[in-house]
Formats: C-alpha cells, structure tokens, sequence
C-alpha cells in the first residue's frame, strides 16, 4: 500500500490545489502513468504514479487545496481496501483539509432528515441546480412535485452566471497585482517611437521585433541599473544581470516566464528562447523556476491591435514596458518631409517611490533612439559566453 | 358526418370485409337468427346465410373449429356470447390458437377473430358480468382490441379481418347500442395507437372501453374544480402504446390506469409497472390503479355498482393524487 501525497514543486510552494484526477477510484494504474493534476500558485503538473495498482482512495477532492504531505490518495492492492479505509478514517479524523466555499449537497442534508420529493422534482432539482430543502413542498403530505420546483425557479430566477473556482494561478495573478497596486506608487510614462530602422533589422537577422526589443532593451539596463533592480523590504537591489519577464496570454490565464541573462545572448539565442519559452507556457511545461527572478518585464498588446496603454508593476520590480501596435503613419521627417514611418508607442510605467519622473523620461528617450537607431547596437550583435 | 350505432359499425365492418374476401365466415351461438344476444349482428340478419351461421352451445367445439378452420387457410369470425364462456372453451384459445404461429415455426399464419361482449350490465350477475382481457394479455400469442366508439371498433376490426396473427375483441355490452360518426369510405386504425381523446395538463388518465367514456364525464366535472385530465384511449391491449403514454406522463407528472376488470393483478399494473420503469424521473405522485373491487359481480344491483369502477373513482384518485 503506497500513499500518494500533495507534492513540493518548488521551494515556495506549502499547498498544492488538486485541478482534476485523471483516473477513478478503484481504476487499476500503472507506474509512470498519469495519475492527477496539481496546481501551485505558480504552475500546474501531472503527478505521476510512483507504483502499479489499484487506486483504492481517492481523498483529496478536485477544487480544493491541500497543504504539502498531505495525503490525497491510496494506491495498493485490492485485498488491501480494508486497510485503505482505515487509514483514510485517520486521516479524516485529525483532518488538516483546507476547505473553501464547501457547498453543502442534497445528500449531507438530507441525512439528517428525509426530504419526501417526487422522481420528477428530483430531476428538474438536479437539472437547475436547486436544493430540495429550500422548495416548499405542496403535495400530499408535504411532497415536493415538480410544480413546487417550476414556481420555485419563477420566484427565485435562475443565475444567469456561473461560480467558477479561482486556479491557482490566477488566485497568483491577484495577489500579484493586487500587491502591487496598493504598494507601489505607479506612474506611466509615453512616447511614440519609430520602428522603421528596428523592423528592417530585424527582418534582415530574421527575428522578430520583439526580439529586437529584447535585445536593445537589455543592453540599456545595464547601463540604467535602477530600471534593472528589485525594491523589497525597504531595500533596492540593483542587478548586474538582466532577467526579461515575457508576460504571455495563455488558457490558464497570464504567465510571466524569465529569459534569463538577456544581456549575454544574441538576437538568434533570444528569438529561440523566447519562442520557447512562450510556446511551453502555453502548453503548461514550463519548470518553476522558469517563472522566478525577473528584472524587468515586458508586455505587448500590439499583436492584438492595443496602441497605448498603463502596465502595471510586476512586483518586487520596478519598471515594465508596455509595446503598443507598430503601424504606417505620414510623419514629417528631415527637412519637413512627409514620409511613410512605421510607428509605435512605448509605455513605462515605474514605481514612482523609487524612480523620479526625469529619469523615466530619460530612460524612454535612450530606448527610443536605440530603437529608432538601431545599428550601433545591432553592429555588435553577439552573445558573450 | 352520418351517425351509427357501435353495433351497426361493427355489422359494416365484418359485412365489407366478408363482400371482399370469401374466406370470412361468422358463427356462434344465436347470432345468425337473433342478431346476436345484444344485437351485435342485428346488421347482418339475412346476409350470407352460408357464412353466417348459428352453432350448438359446446364453446369446445366453436373454439376448436374456428382454429381448424383458420389452419386451412379461412379466416373464421366467431361470437363468444359473453365474455366468461371463454373458460368453457379456453384450452383450444391458450394452448392451441395462441401457440400454433410459435410453434411451427412460423410456418402457417393463423388469421382468426374472436369476438363479442364482456363487462357489466343490469344485474347479470358473476357468470355473465366479467372482463377478462388481463388473461389474454398476460398469455402471449394473441392481440387485442377493446374499441369503446362505433368509429373504433369498424377501423380496428377491419384491421383484425386482414392480419395473420389471432386476434380477441372485447366489445362493452353497454357500448352497442352508443352512437358515433363514422365515415362511409374506408378507414383502417392499426393496433398499437392509442388515442388522445382529450387533452390535459395534471393527470394522464389510461383506460379503454366504457372507461374512456367514465373518464370523459370525470375529466368534465374535474374541469369545473381547475384539474385537468389528459385521457388516453389505448384501443388495443396488445401491442399497447406505451410511447403515447410516457410523452403524456412526461407533461402530466402524474398517471391513472383505470379499467373495470378487477384491480388486483388487473392490466393497469402492467402499464404502471412500465410507466415506472421507464418514465420514473418525470413522476410527481405513484401511480394510481383503479378496478374492480376483488370479489365475483355482485347480483344485487347496489352491490353490482358498488364493486364496479365509474366516473366517481376516477374522481376520488385525481384529487388524492393532487393532495385536494
């Protein structure tokens, strides 16, 4: 007899959410096979089977949250059920089970005192969600007939939404942000930039601009240290290093996987990086580690036609960029010419308790002549290794 | 449309059919001079008189010629008097007719129509008053048919006169002599389709023969008190149409069998038991059965409606069933 327990992925993690089991209770699995799906604040797994048998009990119940060790089910041989019950009664009675929003069913109630309900009360009970012991019954001795359930559903009008259960990442994404909004004092700074020489670049190294972006950026944070820093418990650390933070729109909700040491990579190990590393957010391989100790981040709505707009800090950093859409506009260049531009905005927002106003100006205006002077830094494009 | 008499339909029926098949033949005991002893064949006095013919009283002996008969390729029609006389005769029915198709194979078909009166009347008292249909339905090899109007009981036995398999009718002696509209063309009512004969939302009332006409008048005076009852004619017992009744139990909720054969064991627990089965999830109340009371027909007049089912029954239930 073997007891799975609620796993550790990282050293952060204290409880795990179980997402869905993949097999059913009394289901035999083989080692190696898929058994359930765990979620921490940050990523969701596959937990696999450590051994081959019969999944005697299923404890940990889908949607709720577990602390580490704790036992969600029993896996063993079938002569080994008995024994299985025993323990999980164990478990029950020194129960450390965070329960949350625990609806109570018909059937805990209706332990304590039968409801009398028609079959077909019954059915439309189930089929609208209703509990039977708020219906009142008017049938002959109290019966509850489908008629109480029809006048029960005009008087109380069905929600027209659904609860959903927060994931465990998005239960993140909130406290995240929330964090950072009531702490930080957010300010965005904005200027129109010039893609033209960037997209030609970039077109030419066969990467695409936000690649260019990356690799223009890192280089300024660099020299722009507090731009590259962490502000936590009263305390600035400036990196030598640069972290890019990618905020990817995935199914589960926004992922912010770290290409790590941008500023050691060229524009064809960013690219493949970070093609990468967005692909597997979105198909829910990436490591935990592979979400910790960004730097600085960057997100970009242009793809999806957004031309300005106010990110907000990604936490303990201190400054995100956001990239708006690049697209043709008559601008008057050298000598008030007219000339088709391919434009852009840039939207830094900061943490104003930390960065002066001037020096954002300051750090736009270095990144929007790199970009819209691309060559100089483009001429030593090379990764140091 | 023209109005005729239930008899009269009947007559017309079983005449057309013997215009255009020569192989149809009628007897039993006082149809051919008498017309029958309630008039079922007072249409047909002096037609065909080869083909319509009286026999001695020996139900052995109508049952087992109309079975060699049909075995040689007729289609012999016989009158069982009242419904009791079948268990005078109820071997050749039981064991030979509802089991020949079966156990040869079904080699030879077997087209055969028993028919004639059964239920209640003035005092006829418990050799003369049964019905007995639940018997034939629980013994399989035979259909049934129960028609309760004039334009019933022609399309049904028209039907009966060109199908392969024996047939039994029960006709209600009280129905005779009703009227109804029948058309003049031909129509046919195949076996198996129930009829709808009023449509209602709380209660799914099933009954045949002079029940339907009980549940009508109940279903009249229930009206008044805002309960509505759906009553459904089922019109032939076997095959019965159960889908009929389950779309009607699925818009009810709630279901009464009523028939005048005795309530215990009687063919309402057939169609409950079924009902139950299979629409158990769209049932607000249990089923309700009504029947005879478990006892031979009382003579006494007072006692004779006392033990049979009416409109009043049917009445008592729906309200029970509604908690009123």
């Amino acid at each position: 007899m073997y007891e799975i327990k609620m796993p550790k992925f990282g050293l952060t993690m204290d409880k795990g959410h179980i997402e869905r089991w993949l097999k059913k209770e009394g289901e035999y699995i083989n080692k190696g096979e898929s058994l359930l799906e765990v979620s921490s604040d940050k990523i969701s797994n596959e937990i696999i089977s450590p051994i081959s048998g019969f999944l005697l009990k299923i404890w940990g119940q889908e949607g709720e949250e577990y602390p580490v060790g704790q036992t969600i089910a029993i896996v063993g041989e079938k002569q080994e059920l008995d024994q299985a019950n025993k323990e999980v009664s164990e478990i029950k009675s020194k129960e450390i089970h965070l329960k949350q929003d625990y609806i109570k069913t018909d059937r805990d109630i209706s332990k304590d005192s039968r409801i009398i309900a028609s079959p077909s009360a019954k059915r439309l009970a189930r089929e609208h969600h209703i509990l039977l012991s708020q219906v009142q019954g008017s049938g002959p001795g109290g019966r509850i007939t489908s008629e109480d359930i029809l006048s029960f559903l005009n008087h109380h009008p069905k929600d027209n939404f659904k609860v959903e259960k927060l994931s465990g990442i998005r239960k993140t994404i909130i406290e995240r942000l929330s964090q950072s909004f009531h702490q930080a004092i957010t300010l965005t700074n904005i200027t129109e930039v010039d893609f033209t020489q960037l997209k030609k670049q970039t077109k030419l190294n066969q990467v695409s601009i936000t690649t260019g972006i990356i690799f223009v950026l890192s280089k300024i944070l660099l020299n722009l240290k507090k731009f590259n820093s962490h502000f936590e418990n009263e305390q600035l650390k400036e990196y030598n290093i640069v972290n890019i933070g990618l905020a990817v729109d995935t199914d589960r909700g926004l992922l912010v996987p770290v290409l790590k040491n941008a500023h050691l990579l060229d524009l064809k190990n960013i690219q493949e990086k970070i093609i990468d590393l967005s692909s597997r957010a979105r198909t829910n391989q990436l490591n935990e580690g592979e979400l910790y100790q960004s730097t600085f981040t960057i997100t970009n709505l242009g793809m999806m036609r957004t031309d300005l707009f106010t990110p907000i800090l990604n936490p303990p950093e201190v400054a995100i960029l956001g990239i708006g859409r690049i697209i043709k506009k008559p601008c008057i260049v050298d000598e008030d010419k007219i000339a088709i531009r391919e434009m852009a905005y840039l939207s830094l927002s900061y943490d104003h308790r930390i960065i002066d106003g001037a020096d954002a100006a300051r750090f736009l205006g270095v990144l929007a002549q790199s970009i819209e002077d691309p060559e100089s830094l483009l001429m030593n494009n090379k990764g140091v290794e | 449309m023209r109005n005729i008499s239930y008899a009269e339909a009947l007559g017309e029926a079983i005449l057309e059919e013997m215009e255009r098949d020569d192989t149809i033949f009628t007897y039993g005991e006082d149809v051919a001079k008498q017309g029958g002893i309630f008039g079922a064949y007072k249409s047909l006095l002096g037609k065909f008189p080869n083909r319509i013919f009286d026999t001695p009283i020996s139900e052995e002996v109508i049952y087992g010629s109309a079975l060699g008969a049909a075995l040689v390729g007729m289609r012999p029609v016989v009158e069982f008097h009242f419904a009791d006389f079948l268990f005078t005769g109820i071997q050749s029915i039981t064991l030979q007719i509802e089991k020949i198709r079966y156990m040869t194979g079904g080699q030879g078909k077997l087209h055969l129509v028993l028919r004639g009166p059964d239920g209640v009347s003035n005092s006829a008292a418990a050799q003369h008053s049964e019905s007995i249909e639940t018997i034939f339905m629980h013994i399989p090899g035979i259909k049934i048919i129960i028609p309760s109007t004039p334009y019933d009981i022609k399309g049904l036995m028209k039907t009966a006169l060109r199908s392969d398999d024996p047939i039994i009718c029960f006709e209600h002696k009280s129905l005779y002599a009703t009227k109804g509209e029948v058309p003049e063309e031909e129509y046919f009512i195949p076996l198996g389709k129930a009829e709808i004969k009023k449509e209602g939302k709380d209660i799914t009332v099933v009954s045949m023969s002079r029940m339907v006409h009980e549940s009508l008048r109940a279903a009249e005076e229930l009206e008044k008190e805002g309960i509505s009852l759906e009553v459904i004619d089922l019109r032939s017992l076997v095959p019965w149409d159960k889908e009929t009744v389950i779309r009607s139990v699925q818009k009810t909720n709630r279901l009464i069998v009523a028939h005048e054969t005795w309530r215990r064991a009687g063919w309402g627990a057939e169609i409950a038991s079924t009902i139950q089965e299979e629409a158990f999830d769209f049932l607000d109340a249990p089923i309700a059965r009504i029947g005879a009371r478990n006892v031979p027909m009382p003579f006494n007049a007072l006692m004779q409606n006392f033990v049979t089912p009416n409109k009043e029954n049917i009445i008592i239930e729906a309200k029970k069933l509604l908690g009123r």
